[in-house]
């Protein structure tokens, strides 16, 4: 499989909304590719850096991307002008920026995600199997064990954050002919356990809070994605640690250390393995596999 | 400082709101009711971005312990100043030790209340504003209840000075009568059946029980979308889009249509068919349960016309007041 | 012996639960103490506590469990003893 390429998408004329008076929407493709949120990233951090007078909010979304605007300052009208050109000068096969490779331990198969999935079997298209047991099938894995070797195999990039703050969606950084593929609920769950970590279309995610949710559930990670009173140290910037743009790196763990990680947590003593790293589109593109391990190697040394 | 006495149904600190971090997720929370809250703050001589209390359905009641100056915009709701009887729309002075009751809005669902320097909370993420899906903001991230205390800010206005302040009734929303909705169509309404994006703007949609200061949850007629291969990554439901952003204002459609508001989900899978107008949102804020709505198209340049009216009459009541 | 109709303060969901699988808080028949709550209203996820404003008897329940209410619409009907 090295040296599977990922295929370039050609995107289409990107569309230009209007959101009430003060957002422009942008679709770039209705599908979602590698080449739709780069686009979007890259876009988003060029109006970013020009500190357009005006825009209160910019927001890389999965394959589209979102501005907010006080129009009293900046004329809708000029608004998408500024967008349509700022797209014109952004080439992401020239483009690179800075980011950050998080690891992210997860039980699989945690006792509490399959409390949850075993209460909700009627909301979902399976009721005689568990999610894992599920996914791994319609994905034409023999069982659990080679799914879940799938889904920590290659790190996830952070194509989108929202919803609630903190939560993650993630595309997985391989070709199109190894995404994993899962339909969410048939029905959304009313309850889903804090930090479960989850799958649904082609986006993982974890749940920063306990609350409803659709995604097939797979395990738990004992870190916290939110920290609204920014108690752990990695929260002294921000009480939300993923950030549009990061790549996270599952890593399977066992419940021993689970617990030790939990504990670290709420003593406020765990360091997060986070390591800077440069991504360039281009490279990955044309190597993701050699791609990724070089990129996660670095993210192993520094833990 | 003020003493809560009896917190009401909802009642929550807010101000103008959070920016700068819709993107990790956070929408901007602050009042609903935008427009009323900037007539409270005006009325009591204090800036736009101080923070009041947004008071949902019923009014919370308060014991001052110090001297200052409070008053009451938005939704009309009866109050009364150790019994006497407190008009809305005008500054009212108050003493130490004097306590305000009050009851339920008569019309219209929010109430906002002012007291000269705002309410003082620690600013979170450079706001005061309440935010309780994950408990940040206001008062301890929630809403208020019997035996809180509330700090008041300093620097406020000489009461000589602005009590007495009235808004001139013709600068404000007949709130009664404001079931329209001026909507710019767009975002993802091509998924819409040409049926179903007719009926949109022809119905009278019903408010829910459920709607809140996320969003308003409306009853009506069941939307449908065109049939199509779904595209990768956009799950298998026909309403599913890939997930985009959500504008604050957007309709988003599960099947029954929800407006996102200011403690809006930030973004998901739902497509979004329109986005109700700035002007129009504060107006939406007041809409009660069981009462209906109605979206009216409108273009970019109407939608900003209506904004610069709402500034006019801002801009009226403030002048009306320095006189 | 008066009656007395207590009426909901504002427009939402009548509750005769203080949970789903909590009983019943009143039934026609009940005496209540003034300062009892006897129902709910719920709007936007919030609850609002119906309370007997006297000692009493509970004579008539005029809205079913979960049904939609108006502000000022009648409830439950009291009788108070002279």
């Amino acid at each position: 499989m090295n040296g599977n390429r990922i295929e370039r998408t050609e995107l289409p004329e990107p569309r230009y909304e209007f959101g009430g008076d003060d957002h422009v929407f942008v679709e770039l493709d209705e599908a979602m590719s590698f080449d739709a949120n780069f686009q979007a990233m890259a876009i988003t951090q060029q109006i970013d850096e020009r500190d357009i007078a005006g825009v209160t909010e910019i927001c890389p979304a999965n394959a589209s991307y979102m501005v907010r605007f006080d129009p009293d300052v900046i004329h809708p009208e000029t608004m998408v002008e500024e967008l349509k050109e700022i797209a014109a000068e952004t080439d992401i096969s020239e483009y690179s920026w800075e980011t950050r490779v998080i690891t992210i331990p997860v039980l699989f198969q945690d006792p509490w995600t399959h409390e949850t999935l075993m209460q909700f079997r009627d909301h979902h298209q399976d009721p005689d199997a568990t999610d894992l047991e599920y996914s791994a099938r319609i994905n034409g894995f023999d069982g659990v064990e080679g799914f879940i070797d799938a889904f920590v195999g290659s790190p996830h990039m952070v194509t989108m954050v929202g919803f609630v703050p903190g939560l993650p969606w993630c595309f997985q950084m391989v070709p199109r002919t190894e995404q994993l593929e899962v339909p969410k609920y048939v029905q959304p769950r009313t309850d889903t356990p804090s930090r479960a970590v989850g799958f649904g279309g082609a986006f993982s995610v974890v749940y920063p809070v306990q609350g409803a949710g659709g995604y097939q559930l797979y395990g738990r990670t004992p870190i916290e994605v939110l920290d609204v009173d920014q108690q752990l140290p990695n929260f002294r910037d921000s009480m939300v640690l993923p950030n549009p743009g990061d790549i996270l790196n599952y890593r399977r763990i066992d419940r021993e250390e689970y617990d030790t990680i939990r504990e670290e947590i709420e003593e406020g003593t765990y360091e997060y393995a986070i390591e800077a790293v440069e991504f360039v589109p281009d490279a990955f593109f044309e190597a993701p596999h050699e791609y990724n391990e070089e990129l996660t190697k670095t993210g192993v040394s520094s833990s | 400082m003020i003493e809560v006495v009896k917190g009401g149904v909802s009642t929550t600190i807010q101000d103008l709101g959070r920016f700068g971090h819709y993107h990790i997720g956070m929408p901007p929370s602050g009042a609903m009711d935008l427009f009323s809250h900037k007539v409270a703050n005006a009325l009591v001589g204090n800036a736009s971005d101080a923070a009041t209390l947004e008071m949902t359905y019923d009014g919370a009641d308060l014991r001052f312990e110090e001297n200052g100056v409070i008053a009451l915009a938005g939704a009309p709701m009866p109050a009364e100043l150790d019994g006497e009887d407190v008009p809305m729309h005008e500054a009212v002075r108050v003493e130490a030790g004097q306590e305000l009751e009050t009851g339920f809005t008569t019309e219209g669902a929010r109430t906002y209340l002012s007291v000269s320097a705002g309410i003082d909370v620690p600013e979170v993420m450079g706001s005061r504003s309440t935010y309780t899906l994950v408990g940040i903001g206001g008062h301890e991230g929630r809403t208020l209840q019997a035996g809180d205390e509330l700090v008041t800010g300093e620097n406020g206005a000489a009461p000589d000075t602005v009590v007495g302040n009235t808004a001139p009734e013709e600068n404000l929303p007949d709130l009664e009568n404001s079931n329209v909705l001026r909507t710019v169509i767009g975002l993802c309404d091509y998924r819409l059946t040409d049926e179903s994006r007719e009926q949109l703007c022809d119905v009278a949609w019903k408010v829910t029980p459920e709607a809140d200061r996320v969003g308003y949850r409306l009853e009506g007629p069941e939307l449908e979308f065109v049939e199509r291969e779904q595209p990768f990554g956009a799950g298998t439901d026909s309403s599913n889009v890939v997930d985009v952003g959500y504008p604050i204002g957007s309709i988003q459609l599960p099947q029954k249509p929800i407006v996102l508001m200011r403690d809006a989900v930030t973004g998901g899978g739902y497509a979004t068919i329109g986005t109700v107008i700035g002007a129009d949102r504060s107006l939406l804020a007041q809409r009660r349960t069981h009462e209906t709505v109605r979206f009216e198209p409108v273009t970019v340049e109407e939608a900003l016309d209506a904004r610069q009216s709402v500034q006019d009459d801002l801009a009226a009541i403030r002048t009306a007041i320095e006189r | 012996m008066a009656t007395e109709h207590l009426a909901a303060p504002m427009p939402g969901v009548f509750y005769r639960r203080s949970d789903p699988d909590e009983p019943l808080m009143v039934e026609i028949g009940d005496d209540v103490s003034e300062g009892d709550t006897v129902a709910l209203i719920g709007v936007m996820k919030n609850f609002h506590d119906i309370t007997a404003p006297h000692d009493g008897t509970v004579t008539d329940i005029l809205v079913e469990n979960e049904g939609e209410v108006e502000a000022g619409q009648k409830l439950i009907e009291l009788t108070i003893e002279d």
